[in-house]
């Protein structure tokens, strides 16, 4: 692909005549981050190696979960747990990154790691044949549910184009800190399933957001509360009959994992490790024009390791 | 005396079954293992006799248990295994406990009114189904009380302390829809047994219930039997005062066994032990006739309703390949199980265990959707969710055999709708915007989005893979009654193709992507 190598050879452009830094400095305004980090990078892509430990590297890259969260706050992990269904099936958030990543929040100092997700199938089966539950549990994390409509309230979304209001759980809102875990897979209504489209397990109608230009919601709902820190599990990826998955035969051991605190970048960069345009996902677009973030990862300081 | 101690026996074992059976009701998390309810209920008598005479479910022998039970020692099923049973007695407890007039006095059978329901009963097994026992098994009408007012208590105790007490750390959790066709029933009948209870002892049991009357028959000819020995009693009453079945006459020195639910009160109350449990002397000095005339209209009753039980599942079965219909427009969705919707009106007694630990809520009483003879069994309904891709929880529990446990594997490829999808009604259609919220959901790929025009993709649908889950039709963003996509019901179900699929090619490459 002559794009693909395009990008990649003018990164290699990038790291190579020194200008890490500045560039850093630059993009972080345009990414909109909300937190500081003493990090020089802006993405760090990690291939290879089991969940956890890809983990353990790429946010080591990041200066620590400590530079996400401070001693006595409070945190909400967002995986993906829609389904119920086996983590081999890969149609939820990798387990052991979850209950990792919870650790790691723990450890830094977090006075309480939540997570949820707003499920499709039956959400107490969701949790527990997910593995998430336990693993959130053996990692001292708290699991809450998302299918209590008193715990949502209304917001307003003052940069959103169609979706300008929505009730969305009262822990993203109240949250200290807020890192999102989607899983990388194919999704039949938004091509892909990436940090934006994780999010839409935050809010409690998710009807709308169908009936109303699906794309347009996703670009328009990233522009309220951006994640602090988004992982993108791409250790097992499912490449087609998503979001749900028919069997394993869905889904491919890519081994990829991708940090960010850029959603369209994280998600522009899942996009071409599964091997599709860009373009065709249109909501990455449409947010990268309401100002989410940026597709040019040229502009950006990748990290990159290989396990 | 050992005697005097039975009563404290079948307390504790009544209790023990009752408790049993009410936290089956209760397990609002559905954390309670699939072995433990049929294991609970295997000895309810209707049920276990429905079961019996269902073909491919495990053989059920608890209601020959009962039977045999009887002939041994009289209606011991009514006053320690039935919870219909067990929960008057708790209230006449109560009753005797706060009320002044302690003392229950004889009363005659009323045969005019507990035999013509008996042979109703039976005899509207050829004509209408099951719908009497439906309306009268005292396990299904316990049911009912325990999915409608038990397990909405329970569930109600749980939301409360979740939320003004959060440390415990329960989750408050979603309750069914209010269905006031099967709360009034569950409720009128708590209210009418409650009232005869308080008021008349065991009179529901032994002029309503055609299980007890059945088993009265039958305890006619009982080894065991209460009986008062003429030679010491003084005549004081106390046990006839103690009988809640009012089956005691003290002026005769009669018990009515067809009444006596060996509940064993009396015998601790004679100061004398002239009311004793002991073999009976009926049987001993005349055996041929006390059998004769009871056991063979006890055969005729037997005998013709096991007959008919079994010439309709033939019948079911037999129509399996050529019924195969869809209706228009949906029709009603009978659960995973069911077979066909045939089958399930002629085993389901609507005790709504099925209904009460579905674990989506998809499951929900009917009202007359299924007509008359199939009111307040359990349907599907898509518009409150879909049934779960990987549960079988409905066949786990029903415990007469309307569904049978299917293993996972085979519940996956049971058809009992078909997708149908209507494109001018359809988001992606009307609107011209994605959607996708069908196949989203769709756990087979059943249906599928396929490219459209603008770069926009549309469902496409196989119904041979569908298996009818209703996920499609309730994540439809689009309002009923338009729903651009839906299950139309099977009446007979049937197997759907296994999906097919092919491992994908990747191969591992060295550098990254970006």
């Amino acid at each position: 692909m002559k794009r693909r190598d395009f990008l990649r050879k003018s990164v290699g452009v990038t790291v190579a005549s020194g200008t890490i830094m500045s560039l850093g400095g630059v993009t972080k305004a345009f990414a909109g981050t909300g937190k500081s980090n003493s990090s020089a990078y802006d993405m760090v892509a990690v291939k290879g190696g089991k969940p956890g430990e890809m983990f353990e590297k790429a946010i080591a890259e990041l200066g620590g979960m400590s530079a996400f969260v401070k001693t006595g706050q409070t945190v909400v992990v967002k995986p993906n747990i829609g389904w119920d269904s086996p983590p081999e099936r890969a149609a939820n958030t990798n387990p052991e990154l979850v209950g990792k990543i919870v650790e790691h929040c723990i450890a830094a100092g977090a006075k309480k790691v939540y997570v949820f997700d707003n499920t499709c199938d039956e959400w107490t089966r969701c949790y527990k044949n997910s593995g998430i539950e336990s693993a959130v549990k053996t990692a001292g994390g708290v699991v809450v549910t998302g299918k209590d409509e008193s715990m949502y309230r209304e917001v307003q979304i003052p940069k959103g184009k169609i979706l300008k209001s929505a009730k969305v759980h009262e822990l993203i809102l109240d949250s200290d800190v807020f890192i999102n875990v989607p899983v990388l897979k194919n999704h039949g209504g938004a091509t892909m399933s990436l940090t934006m489209k994780n999010l839409m397990g935050v809010v409690w109608d998710r009807g709308f957001w169908h009936q109303n230009d699906l794309h347009q919601c996703i670009a328009d709902f990233a522009t309220l509360r951006k994640p602090d820190l988004n992982i993108i599990d791409g250790f097992n990826v499912m490449k087609r009959n998503g979001p749900r998955g028919v069997s394993v035969d869905d889904v491919v051991n890519m081994k990829y994992q991708i940090l960010s605190a850029d959603m369209v970048a994280s998600d522009t960069a899942a996009v071409k490790v599964f091997g599709i345009d860009v373009a065709s996902v249109n909501h990455i677009g449409i947010a990268e024009q309401l100002g989410v973030g940026t597709t040019k990862l040229d502009e950006l300081n990748i990290k990159r390791i290989s396990i | 005396m050992i005697q005097k101690q039975f009563k404290k026996g079948r307390v504790i074992l009544s209790l023990l079954f009752f408790v049993l059976i009410i936290v089956s009701f209760a397990d609002i998390k559905g954390n309670i293992p699939a072995g433990y309810f049929k294991t609970v209920l295997y000895l309810q008598f209707i049920p276990s006799l429905l079961k019996l005479i269902t073909p491919g479910t495990i053989i059920s022998l608890g209601a020959i248990f009962v039977i045999i039970l009887t002939f041994a020692g009289g209606r011991v099923y009514c006053s320690t295994i039935c919870p219909l049973g067990v929960m008057q007695d708790i209230i006449i407890f109560v009753k005797r406990k706060i009320s002044s007039k302690k003392r229950l006095k004889f009363k005659k059978a009323l045969n005019l009114i507990r035999y013509p329901i008996l042979v109703l009963g039976i005899v509207s097994l050829f004509f209408g189904g099951i719908l009497f026992f439906n309306w009268l098994d005292p396990y299904a009408n316990f049911g009912r009380i325990g999915a409608h007012i038990i397990q909405p208590v329970i569930l109600g105790v749980n939301n409360l302390i979740a939320k003004i007490l959060p440390s415990v750390g329960l989750m408050p959790l979603e309750a069914r829809p209010f269905h006031f066709a099967s709360f009034a029933f569950a409720a009128g009948v708590f209210l009418l047994v409650g009232i005869m209870s308080f008021f008349s002892g065991r009179l529901y049991c032994n002029t309503v219930c055609p299980v007890g009357t059945l088993l009265g028959l039958l305890s006619k000819v009982s080894l065991f039997k209460i009986r008062i020995d003429a030679s010491s009693c003084t005549k004081c009453g106390k046990c006839q005062a103690a009988c809640k079945a009012n089956c005691i006459n003290i002026k005769t020195l009669e018990v009515d066994e067809t009444r006596c639910v060996s509940c064993f009160n009396c015998i601790p109350v004679c100061e004398d032990s002239s009311i004793k449990y002991k073999l009976s002397s009926k049987l001993k000095t005349q055996p041929a006739i006390a059998a004769d005339n009871t056991d063979s209209k006890r055969r005729f009753l037997m005998v013709s309703a096991v007959g008919y039980l079994t010439a309709k599942s033939v019948s079911v079965f037999g129509a399996e390949e050529k019924n195969h219909v869809c209706f228009w427009r949906r029709g009603t969705v009978a659960p995973p199980g069911s077979l066909s919707i045939e089958h399930l009106k002629d085993r389901c007694v609507s005790c709504h265990l099925c209904i009460s630990v579905c674990p989506t809520k998809v499951l929900q009483p009917s009202w007359l959707e299924y007509g008359v003879t199939g009111m307040l069994m359990p349907k599907m309904d898509f518009m409150h969710n879909f049934c779960n891709y990987e549960c079988t929880k409905c066949g786990e529990v029903c415990p007469t055999g309307a569904i049978i446990h299917l293993p996972p594997e085979e519940k996956k490829l049971t058809q009992i709708g078909k997708v149908q999808f209507v494109q001018d009604d359809c988001i992606v259609e009307t609107e011209g915007t994605s959607c996708g919220s069908c196949s989203e959901h769709c756990p087979t790929q059943a249906v599928k989005m396929v490219p459209y025009k603008n770069g926009l993709t549309i469902p496409e649908t196989d119904t041979s893979i569908c298996i009818g889950c209703g996920a499609c039709e309730y994540a439809c963003p689009v309002k009923d009654p338009h729903k651009a996509i839906f299950v139309a019901s099977s009446l007979v179900h049937a197997r759907a193709e296994k999906p097919k699929s092919e491992k994908i090619e990747y191969e591992e490459t060295e550098e990254f992507p970006f």
